[in-house]
């Protein structure tokens, strides 16, 4: 599991399971400068649909009449902020991207038939906002290094398992 | 299940092959341009609509950082398969050869790697790699201009995504 600051760099670190590969604590560093990137443009890359009738999908009115809707358009999921990167899928792990709003990202990765992702990652978020956020030496943007919250994350998810 | 975008890239890093079924404004840069490019005529469908869209660039960007941090985390011969956001899904498929298929389709599709991998065999490698007037290479971004493998493209992509 990761946290990385609204700044793109890595605040927390740690493995509870082996399974990923060991790397350096420069390469987690990069990677997660690049991570935060990558996710600034999977928003900026999201589809926008153009505002038109539903009837005329471009398959039918091609020629032509689009030219008037170019001036608006939605998202595919109207209603729903866009977002970054959320899920990621490979054929080893899956990682799950949840921001907060002032910008912090959890990551957290897990084996890809774990379920219920989200609960561990609000509990994960609750834990943070508790042990990490209340502490009163605990500089905004620096590494954690809270031990409270290793306490009580490590208890918590080896309760679960 | 709408497939919004679809693109190849080759080896070097070019892209050979794009194409939206919903033409869409870009979002940052060119707002303008965007708008003339889309009364210019009937654009949309197919088109390839070659540089002046900066879009293909961000998409093979997120791809190969994704793809370079999986492989870094997961072990060399570990691949991402997708990923989505609140709005859309990524799929994508890379080839031996480092041709890498991505595809944009909404949220409930289920994985295309196999979609993905029917386009690279039976389209692709039949109708692009076995054409003998097709380049090997595509400097300069001249692409895949290949009506047949964009009909088919068109056929298998309808095949999907039943909307169009």
């Amino acid at each position: 599991m990761r946290i990385i600051n609204k700044a793109g760099g890595l605040i927390y670190q740690r493995e509870f399971q082996p399974g990923l590969r060991k790397l350096s604590t420069n390469d987690y560093l990069v990677l997660a400068g690049t991570f935060h990137g990558v996710h600034a443009i999977t928003r900026t890359i999201t589809p926008k649909l153009p505002l038109a009738p539903p009837s005329t999908s471009p398959a039918v009115s091609s020629p032509g009449n689009t030219a008037p809707a170019t001036s608006g358009y939605s998202y595919p999921n109207p209603g729903v902020p866009t977002s970054g990167l959320e899920f990621l899928e490979t054929d080893k792990f899956r990682l799950t991207c949840f921001q907060t709003l002032t910008g912090t990202k959890f990551l957290l990765f897990t084996d890809p038939l774990t379920g219920s992702v989200d609960t561990i990652m609000n509990k994960i978020y609750e834990l943070y906002a508790d042990y990490v956020m209340k502490n009163p030496f605990y500089q905004l943007e620096m590494p954690v290094r809270c031990e409270a919250f290793d306490r009580h994350l490590g208890a918590w998810l080896r309760g679960r398992t | 299940m709408p497939v919004y975008s679809f693109y190849i890239f080759d080896r070097h890093a070019e892209c050979i092959y794009k194409r939206r079924w919903l033409p869409r404004p870009t979002s940052i840069v060119g707002k303008s341009s965007r708008a003339t490019d889309a009364q210019a005529g009937p654009t949309g469908l197919g088109q390839t609509v070659n540089a002046s869209d900066d879009d293909a660039k961000l998409v093979f960007g997120t791809v190969f950082s994704l793809r370079n941090m999986v492989r870094k985390l997961g072990g060399e011969e570990d691949n991402f398969v997708s990923y989505s956001t609140s709005q859309y899904k990524l799929h994508y498929y890379e080839t031996p050869t480092n041709i890498k298929f991505v595809m944009l389709t909404d949220l409930k599709s289920p994985s295309m790697r196999i979609a993905l991998q029917q386009i690279y065999i039976n389209l692709f490698v039949e109708y692009v790699v076995k054409n003998p007037l097709s380049p090997i290479e595509h400097p300069g971004g001249v692409g895949v201009n290949n009506e047949l493998f964009e009909e088919s493209l068109e056929q298998f992509v309808c095949w999907l995504a039943p909307f169009c």
